[in-house]
């Protein structure tokens, strides 16, 4: 058809153009701006003063959260990915057809639930005289500390990633060449060392974005680290909402995001060029 | 797969696992729902009695319902608005090829990957900028953001699915461009543009963090949520979360239905 | 001939960037003629039909439907209803509404295009199946759903793309005569792209043979098969030998395979002149013996056979690594000990040789 543009043409993929400049690339744009401007009598000015960035890179919470935020999510894109792959990889390999399609439809259930709600339920779980005590007491066990910990933080970040993390892993491991394995079987080679030679390489795309979706959710999430957690010690997230919200410092807060913005940028660069090192799209 | 290679244990130590990873899924998702009916106000074990009070004290909570209209109205209309543009940024994707298509599609798809702190605080900031902050507006224009990438590739995977020669074949059986578009492109969408529809509601009808930020007093009920959660221990918060999951579900089942038996007329005539 | 012109292709060249998909083609068809576009992948016909329909526009060059330049009128408003490879039926309409689908487009009411479609569909035959949705009907019905949705609005020309290709061997051949048949009855201009020679050289009054985007010969099946204008498309049919060489002094052909005799049309044949000589494979024979001096002929060592029932085709070598094929009857070849390796004299006319116009 004719090359040259048409209102026809303009009045489908326009619309959804001019939102997202508006309403998506103009806000975060927008950040930078604020970043520079300054809070003088509780009130914002437009300014450009680098005063905000001196200062919040100059504070030690700062960098501390930062540095905590990071080996959070680290750790939590590790766990999840290692818990997720037993049960895509059996999804994937040991289920009917049918079977899998009901395992995908029950993993893509949680997405509709509330997570504040199931973050909720965890804190019934995981509280002093919650439920897991509560079966540990019966057998004369405890009572153990779970709440505002680590490992609650850790519990919160699983139940928000886990699904996305099995699902992405899923699709990208359905989709090797199972000729592949069985000539591996037919090499001689174990089960297991197949497993690491032969299907993980081959999913690496996969396994590899879904870990970055899932450090890009836990470095983000403040609900976890301050519900289950206990907000302390604090994450970069929290850090914006407490910015935000208490302080009205909004010029601060929009440090901290950009900041966030620029690290996030940075490791999913490094995991992309990881995922397809070596290989063509 | 190859028998021989099968090993017995290590088959139902995989089934196992996959039996633990949903026990761990859905094990806060059961609870809250056991525990909505339960009288006790601190839940544990041993339960209390059954009781719907809080289904009772949070029905006639003024300020819920309230909070319910608002992510209805946000809702329905976050739905209308997301899924046209999803649709059109799907069409373009699946119609044209243009210089700087590869910059139009990310534009289209990044929201979900940025962090919701970062996009609520960006959105706050902006829209307070423009005096578009604090109202039920605020919300849909971020929820629109935000739920618009489902949209198009919910419709974009359906387009993909139709012969790519059924539009030509409309222009050339005399139909113009929107006559094709009214008469092909849109019923062979249909269920896509449906599931489209039920899922963006249900992704806004769940949304809380960018609503939090933006929504100002006229909370949704999301943002209630987070409100209760921040408070004591409220057991009203099974109720809600129960509630919401059933509308939830309610609507992705539909999808669900649309989606696929939709997908079944495709299949069965484009086998030959 | 220049009234008898439905369409005219004058110049028209296609580029896909740098890529050249249609060299300038100069084309007529003719009204009420069954014409074929033929040729391998990529050799621009389907480029052509497009062209014609609208669906591509030319770079250069125009195109004339009915004597009018169509170069800027949409695809909606031309009348040149296309038959798609893949059908493109509509899969949300039933049989009937897809065949009334255009009728719709023009404005035409209700109870009128229902009335229209469904002389259609008996006209096709396929009336009963008026209410199915198209996924429960056989390829073949599909077909005709297909037919009967472009000829609803009695054009002037058909054009199809390939159509048969999906199908299965038998079905193919009956389509084909209902198609033939079709054409006949309306009377209409049917442009048909195909890859396959059989389905053009049945069908068809002219063929158009396309290689690389240049039309290589046009002309009936028989004038191409025993006449082929260029070595592509001697090649192409598979059915020729060729012996390509030089003229020498005292008039023959001087060949990797030997010196030939040249038909008594190319006696003028200036000397040192490149020449091609064609001779059928059904021109051509087998013996194992040296034939008579009225013969030309070559040796040759057998490396493969084909058997279609009746008929028998034998593939030879010679010395000099050229290809040569002899077609004949299998009770003819039933004598001779036709074994691989086995050498043999490839014999003919040379009356019945041809010459390629052009070398």
């Amino acid at each position: 058809m004719r090359r040259s543009v048409s209102l026809y043409g303009l009045t489908f993929s326009l619309p959804m153009l001019i939102w997202q400049l508006l309403f998506f690339v103009a806000p975060l744009v927008f950040l930078i701006a604020l970043s520079f401007w300054t809070v003088k009598n509780f009130r914002m000015e437009a300014d450009f003063d680098t005063i905000n960035w001196v200062t919040m890179y100059g504070r030690w919470v700062f960098w501390q959260s930062y540095g905590l935020t990071l080996a959070l999510a680290t750790a939590a894109c590790v766990i999840t990915s290692i818990l997720a792959f037993p049960c895509s990889y059996a999804i994937a390999f040991k289920l009917s057809a049918r079977q899998q399609q009901l395992a995908i439809f029950m993993m893509v259930i949680p997405f509709f639930t509330s997570y504040l709600v199931r973050v909720y339920s965890w804190q019934i779980f995981l509280s002093d005289n919650g439920i897991i005590n509560g079966v540990l007491g019966a057998v004369g066990m405890g009572p153990f500390p779970m709440l505002n910990t680590v490992f609650a933080t850790m519990i919160g970040y699983l139940t928000l990633t886990f699904p996305l993390v099995v699902l992405l892993q899923l699709f990208s491991l359905m989709f090797i060449d199972r000729t592949l394995i069985e000539a591996a079987h037919n090499l001689r080679c174990g089960r297991i060392r197949t497993v690491f030679a032969v299907v993980i390489p081959s999913a690496r795309v996969g396994l590899v974005i879904a870990a970055l979706f899932c450090f890009i959710l836990s470095f983000g999430d403040f609900v976890s680290p301050l519900y289950l957690g206990g907000g302390d010690p604090t994450t970069l997230s929290i850090l914006i909402t407490d910015t935000t919200k208490s302080g009205q410092q909004w010029p601060r807060a929009a440090v901290i995001a950009l900041t966030m913005i620029a690290t996030l940028l940075a490791v999913a660069f490094a995991a992309v060029g990881f995922a397809y090192k070596g290989r063509t799209k | 797969m190859n028998d021989f290679n099968r090993n017995r244990f290590v088959e139902f130590g995989l089934r196992f696992y996959i039996f633990l990873s949903f026990l761990f899924v859905f094990a806060p998702i059961a609870a809250s729902f056991v525990f909505s009916f339960n009288s006790d106000r601190f839940p544990s074990i041993p339960l209390g009695s059954f009781s719907t009070e809080w289904y009772v004290a949070v029905a006639s909570d003024p300020l819920v319902w309230a909070g319910l209209r608002n992510t209805l109205f946000v809702g329905l209309i976050v739905a209308v608005i997301s899924t046209a543009l999803g649709f059109g940024a799907a069409y373009t994707d699946f119609r044209y090829r243009f210089f700087g298509k590869s910059a139009y599609l990310a534009l289209a798809l990044l929201p979900p990957t940025i962090p919701v702190v970062i996009l609520g605080l960006a959105m706050l900031a902006f829209l307070s900028r423009i005096n578009l902050s604090g109202q039920s507006i605020s919300v849909i224009i971020a929820h629109i953001v935000i739920c618009s990438p489902f949209a198009m590739a919910i419709t974009r995977l359906r387009l993909s699915q139709m012969d790519p020669d059924l539009e030509a074949a409309a222009w050339n059986l005399g139909a113009s461009e929107w006559a094709a578009m009214r008469y092909v492109i849109v019923p062979f969408a249909a269920p896509a543009i449906f599931g489209a529809l039920f899922i963006t509601m249900a992704v806004s009808f769940d949304e809380f963090a960018v609503a939090w930020f933006v929504s100002g007093l006229n909370e949704t009920l999301p943002v209630k949520v987070l409100g209760f959660l921040q408070g004591q221990v409220s057991p009203r918060i099974n109720a809600i979360g129960t509630f919401v999951f059933v509308i939830s579900m309610t609507l992705v089942i539909f999808a669900q239905l649309l989606l696929t038996g939709g997908a079944k007329d495709a299949q069965s005539a484009s086998n030959d | 001939m220049q009234s008898n012109a439905l369409v005219t292709f004058d110049g028209v060249i296609k580029r896909f960037g740098g890529f050249v998909a249609v060299q300038k083609l100069d084309l007529e068809i003719h009204k009420g003629e069954f014409l074929a576009i033929m040729g391998s992948s990529g050799c621009g016909k389907t480029t052509t039909l497009r062209m014609l329909a609208g669906l591509d526009a030319p770079t250069e060059g125009e195109i004339r439907l009915g004597g009018k330049p169509i170069n800027d009128l949409p695809t909606w408003k031309r009348d040149t209803p296309m038959v798609w490879q893949s059908l493109a039926l509509f899969p949300f309409l039933n049989v009937i509404e897809n065949v009334e689908f255009a009728l719709k487009m023009r404005g035409v009411g209700a109870t009128e295009r229902r009335k229209r479609a469904g002389n259609w569909l008996e006209r096709m035959q396929i009336s009963e199946f008026a209410e199915r949705n198209i996924s429960q009907l056989s390829g073949g019905q599909r077909q005709r759903v297909a037919l009967a949705r472009s000829l609803v609005v009695e054009p002037e020309i058909l054009l199809l793309d390939e159509p048969l290709s999906a199908l299965d061997a038998h079905l193919k051949v009956r389509m084909q005569s209902v198609l033939q048949n079709l054409q006949r009855e309306l009377g209409i201009t049917f442009v048909y792209v195909t890859h396959s020679q059989s389905e053009a050289f049945a069908m068809a009054d002219r063929v158009v043979i396309m290689s690389k985007g240049v039309v290589e010969q046009v002309g009936s099946a028989q004038e191409i098969y025993r006449a082929p204008r260029t070595r592509f498309v001697a090649e192409f049919l598979g059915s020729s030998n060729i012996f390509a060489g030089t003229v020498t002094p005292t008039g023959m052909l001087d060949a990797a395979t030997g010196q030939h005799r040249l038909p008594r049309a190319m006696s003028g044949a200036a000397p040192k002149s490149a020449a091609t000589l064609v001779v059928l494979d059904t021109r051509s024979y087998l013996s194992a013996v040296e034939p008579g001096p009225e013969f030309d002929w070559v040796r040759a060592k057998v490396v493969g056979e084909e058997f279609t029932g009746a008929m028998a085709k034998i593939y030879l070598e010679t010395s000099d690594g050229s290809e040569l094929r002899v077609q004949s009857g299998y009770d003819e070849l039933a004598a001779l000990p036709i074994n691989n390796g086995q050498e043999l004299f490839v014999y003919w006319r040379p009356e019945d040789g041809h010459v390629l116009p052009n070398a």
